[in-house]
């Protein structure tokens, strides 16, 4: 990808996503209440309404639940590019936007099974990105 | 107190790619089209509601000064994430129906930033809020969010390409019988698979059609509008609704948007179904948007939406429930569906000439798409 993409800012309830990615660790916010992943963070579980909550490791593992190939070009992107949202084994509903790093944008496809890989792309910033998991397995 | 409601009156300013005119300005000529069609003036109004949250418009007050209001007695500007075009319309309903005033305008104006668009939503050096997990990834407008819903209901239910080309052309043909639509020349198949891809499955001809303009309606007590210049036509339900998980990525099933919940609650409200409809103006901010609507409806059963737009059945004429009798935003231009509201009108009052559904009686008007929807039923005075 080309450089100069927007890069995250970090507030109260999403630094520790950022500061996992960092790490090269995937964490998602859960319930301690009813074990229910909270994704995008927010202070309350949408699932049992619990307030007690913290991250946890998740597997990193997943499929490809839906894609766009983008044609419209904009900074810090080469079109064609392919969005893809993966959707975690942990949990039915559990997706992340993405990018794929070694599946071409003409190649996406719904269900292709994937495993995250850490890129850093600036001194601070380090972004959770997917590639096709070589087990195959779904 | 709950009072049965109409709108008396409904208008556009001019519409067009790229206008002259002021929001100001854009904003009293569809106020004062709406009040002349109700036979009123603005000393009749007494409360405004709009939708200016896209910097595009102005307010309430403003449009009450500009027009010569007296006074008001219930305004309300709304921002936010919702269905822009139909939440005034819905509001100002809701405020005549429980007595807050009497004659209410609801408007939508449109007035584009011209020059270079800014590059989605979210550029910058850094983002936060919920872009944060977008932005970086490339993913930051709301064409390659939708087209990821779209992309997954084709997945489930075999919708292809070439159903929404027949959205579009559906959608332009009713054009060529509009004047006001801003694209009135006919497409074919062709001509769809030759517009450029935007973010797939959307190309060109998917996507809405970015217009200055913007229009208005008159709403007042069915009593008083049976006193006025038009036939009144009755707004026998008006709601909102989202899902469980109101967040573009995380909801819970990409095949339906909001639209399924705003269905449900319409027909729920209103005691009505989708077998009473005659005509729905269904927001197409791209073309599966209104092909989704249609089957959240309960108008087709769910997946049967594009063979619906292929064989014909939504042309006026073609099929029971025609839809997007005016062009739709995609040919009539992108006015987050006031243009549907005033379109349902006119097809209830039996104006529309060429385009006329015969005997339209009910007609919906519904707007946003994803994670937010709005829906109107609006039938004539029977």
């Amino acid at each position: 990808m080309a450089g100069d993409r927007p890069l995250p800012q970090p507030d109260e309830d999403t630094a520790f996503f950022w500061n996992g990615c960092r790490e090269n660790k995937l964490l998602i916010l859960r319930c301690n209440d009813c074990g229910t992943y909270i994704h995008l963070p927010k202070p309350g579980c949408w699932s049992c309404g619990g307030t007690d909550l913290a991250p946890a490791p998740v597997s990193g593992r997943g499929v490809v639940h839906t894609y766009t190939v983008n044609h419209t070009p904009l900074p810090g992107f080469d079109a064609p590019y392919a969005i893809v949202l993966v959707e975690l084994e942990e949990q039915k509903g559990l997706r992340l936007v993405t990018n794929l790093v070694d599946v071409g944008p003409d190649a996406v496809e719904i269900g292709t099974p994937v495993e995250v890989v850490f890129e850093q792309v600036s001194d601070d910033v380090t972004l959770p990105l997917f590639r096709r998991r070589k087990d195959g397995a779904a | 107190m709950t009072r049965p409601v109409a709108i008396a009156g409904a208008g556009y300013c001019a519409v067009a790619r790229s206008l002259e005119q002021s929001a100001g300005r854009l904003t009293v000529d569809a106020c004062r089209a709406a009040l002349a069609d109700a036979g009123l003036t603005a000393k009749d109004v007494d409360g405004i509601a709009t939708y200016p949250g896209g910097g595009d418009s102005v307010s309430s007050f403003y449009a009450a000064e500009s027009l010569g209001v007296p006074k008001l007695n219930w305004f309300e500007d709304l921002f936010g994430w919702m269905p822009a075009g139909i939440t005034p319309v819905i509001a100002a309903a809701e405020a005549v129906a429980n007595g807050g005033c009497d004659v209410a305008l609801a408007f939508r104006t449109v007035k584009r930033p011209h020059g270079r668009p800014p590059p989605g939503i979210g550029f910058g050096a850094r983002v936060g809020g919920d872009m944060q997990f977008r932005a970086p990834f490339g993913d930051s407008m709301t064409s390659s969010w939708l087209a990821m819903w779209a992309r997954r209901h084709m997945h489930e239910f075999g919708t292809t390409e070439e159903h929404l080309g027949h959205v579009a052309i559906t959608s332009r043909h009713h054009a060529s019988m509009n004047p006001v639509a801003p694209l009135r020349e006919e497409i074919t198949l062709d001509d769809y698979f030759a517009s450029r891809m935007i973010t797939t499955p959307f190309r060109l001809l998917d996507c809405d059609f970015p217009v200055d303009g913007g229009g208005a309606v008159v709403i007042t007590t069915l009593e008083r509008a049976r006193a006025m210049a038009k036939p009144p036509v009755v707004v026998a339900g008006g709601v909102f609704a989202t899902g469980p998980r109101p967040d573009w990525d995380q909801w819970d099933d990409l095949t339906h948007m909001a639209s399924k919940y705003a269905g449900d609650r319409l027909w729920e409200r209103t005691g009505m179904s989708a077998a009473d409809l005659d005509v729905a103006e269904l927001y197409d901010g791209f073309s599966w948007l209104s092909l989704c609507w249609l089957e959240d409806l309960g108008v087709c059963a769910k997946g049967d939406g594009g063979p619906y737009f292929a064989s014909g059945k939504a042309r006026v004429g073609g099929g029971r429930v025609p839809v997007n009798t005016h062009g739709g935003s995609m040919s009539g231009g992108r006015l987050h569906a006031i243009s549907h509201v005033i379109e349902c009108v006119k097809q209830l009052r039996g104006e529309c000439g060429d385009r006329q559904v015969a005997g339209a009686e009910v007609g919906t008007v519904t707007a946003g798409g994803g994670i937010m929807g709005g829906a109107l039923l609006l039938t004539a005075d029977r």
